[in-house]
């Protein structure tokens, strides 16, 4: 509880510095406000990671341009954490996933498919005092990546093709990734893949995964869809037709009380152009060796869609 | 009660062998502890060595080890990691970062603590460098110069658990999976393992210390005297002095 109260301080400083920021900005934009009278204010949360930060300004900043007067309070922390602050208004909207906002709310839900989870989330979060719009089609989930030339040799597309050569494979995910749902049982039930070797490297995908995979000391790895690597190394995700694993649509998460259709229908704008492959960009984009910040990646691309 | 349950995972015969089991962890987390320690040895006691014989460089070299031990182990490896890829090296040159400053540490301070006496005694009846270096100074810091291998070795059983995180395996396996599956059974019986290898290794070294250590030298009686080199004693009365002695 205590740590729970200091992060939540934290984040209100945070807020607090920001707000003054954001609003030297707001009054001197002239696309903001589209001349419409004050329609209310919204604190905008995003979980402690890069693409978080910048799903949170995609969205407060097309809100703040249609007049909103918007607040952040960045890097809020886990679902542990950013659920209660929805629930006690401290904040009212936060960027999630999907199929991980399911499985949080709900341990036992088996859907996987973006339709299946995005039609039982509802049900799951009414009780909550929550509420999302639409999900995105830019996703953010687990994938299974080879190489461009083991995925020829062997013709792999999607997952099921692993089967005829999973005896000679090594997969390198992180630990927990053995136990999971897509993990041994899910590969084996879903698509016959069985017989594999597994390597734990826990850095979630990231370099030392990546230079076993280039180097073939694994065959196959668990990265992340948004990773820029997989574009820079013109790695292949292999499909998912039968979804064993579960979609991880970017999904605005509001609690009840902020949300209303006119407010959801500019974030339904953004969330309508964000594909898998923009996401990827921006995240490439905030990574580069200018460093920009979230407010400045966000604010480039809405203003490519035309969204400001 | 979690003790217990961690204890009975490990008498467990079914989690002996195996893919997963405690031999082969135990195997490879001391092949890496072996491995680590042999190349930190390599080198940190002959620089430790050198710095205490002849007293030069020492300053630098405290600094230079001091900062090495202020290094995160752990943020070095992942730092490497990003140019080599993951491997067995990469590991080992961590845990060598990470154990020669108390080696070097305790063969200089082994050395600096032999009375001058001694020393110029030897030098006075005709010893080269080398005997003295191999005949008086080495056998007379031989508490000291082991007392840092000791420490460096616990120091490396107790940080090889990382070498889990980055594909290899190792008794740290069981505290990441433990962990990762919140299953904290599997990871207290990890913690229990290495803190049973770190003692077992640290009696195993007061042991040999014990053994190799020559009669009449102990840690208490290598007592620390003022560097005098230029500072011209009679060669007559040291040289009583070490045949009396």
């Amino acid at each position: 509880m205590p740590q729970h109260m200091k992060r939540r301080i934290i984040a209100g400083i945070a807020a607090l510095g920001l707000t003054a920021s954001l609003a030297a900005c707001a009054s001197g934009d002239p696309l903001g406000g589209n001349g419409s009278a004050d329609l209310g204010s919204l604190t905008i949360g995003s979980q402690g990671f890069a693409e978080s930060d910048i799903l949170a300004q995609l969205y407060g900043q097309a809100l703040a341009a249609k007049g909103y007067k918007i607040d952040y309070a960045p890097s809020i922390g886990s679902r542990e954490t950013f659920i209660p602050a929805l629930q006690d208004g401290s904040i009212d909207l936060i960027p999630d996933y999907a199929g991980n906002l399911l499985y949080g709310a709900d341990p036992k839900a088996t859907a996987t498919s973006t339709v299946d989870v995005m039609a039982a989330l509802p049900a799951v979060l009414e009780p909550l005092g929550l509420v999302v719009s639409d999900a995105a089609q830019a996703e953010d989930s687990d994938a299974l990546v080879v190489t461009k030339e083991f995925a020829a040799a062997n013709k792999l597309e999607s997952i099921g093709d692993l089967k005829p050569i999973a005896k000679d494979i090594t997969i390198g995910a992180n630990t927990e990734f053995e136990g999971r749902s897509y993990g041994r049982s899910g590969l084996e039930k879903i698509y016959g893949v069985t017989g594999w070797k597994f390597k734990a490297i826990d850095d979630y995908g990231g370099p030392g995964t990546l230079s076993d995979l280039l180097k073939g000391n694994i065959q196959v790895a668990d990265i992340y869809t948004t990773t820029p690597s997989i574009k820079q190394n013109d790695l292949v995700v292999l499909k998912d037709p039968l979804n064993m694993i579960a979609a991880q649509n970017v999904v605005p998460l509001f609690n009840k009380d902020s949300y209303s259709v006119a407010i959801a229908n500019v974030v339904n704008q953004v969330s309508n152009r964000l594909t898998t492959a923009e996401l990827m960009d921006l995240n490439e984009i905030s990574a580069g060796d200018s460093k920009p910040s979230p407010e400045k990646v966000a604010k480039d691309w809405l203003t490519k869609m035309g969204l400001l | 009660m979690l003790f217990l349950e961690a204890l009975a995972f490990i008498v467990d015969p079914a989690n002996l062998l195996g893919e997963k089991g405690i031999l082969p962890r135990l195997v490879d987390h001391l092949l890496y502890t072996g491995l680590s320690l042999g190349v930190a040895l390599l080198i940190g006691i002959p620089v430790g060595l050198i710095i205490g014989h002849t007293g030069k460089g020492k300053n630098l070299v405290i600094a230079l080890t001091g900062s090495f031990r202020a290094l995160p182990t752990f943020g070095l490896l992942l730092f490497i990691i990003l140019f080599t890829g993951l491997g067995l090296w990469p590991l080992v040159f961590v845990l060598a970062v990470l154990a020669i400053p108390p080696i070097i540490a305790g063969a200089y301070s082994g050395l600096d603590s032999v009375n001058r006496e001694t020393i110029d005694s030897a030098r006075a009846i005709g010893m080269t460098e080398w005997q003295i270096l191999g005949k008086v100074e080495i056998p007379l810091a031989l508490p000291l110069i082991l007392g840092g291998i000791r420490s460096a070795t616990l120091q490396i059983i107790a940080t090889a658990t990382i070498a889990g995180y980055v594909g290899l395996t190792g008794l740290g396996r069981f505290l990441i999976e433990g962990l990762a599956y919140h299953d904290y059974t599997i990871a207290f019986a990890g913690a229990i393992l290495v803190a049973a290898l770190a003692l077992a290794a640290d009696g195993l070294l007061a042991l040999v210390q014990k053994l190799v250590v020559p009669p009449g030298v102990s840690r208490g009686s290598a007592r620390t005297t003022h560097r005098s080199r230029w500072n011209f004693r009679p060669a007559v009365s040291t040289g009583t002095h070490i045949t009396g002695g």
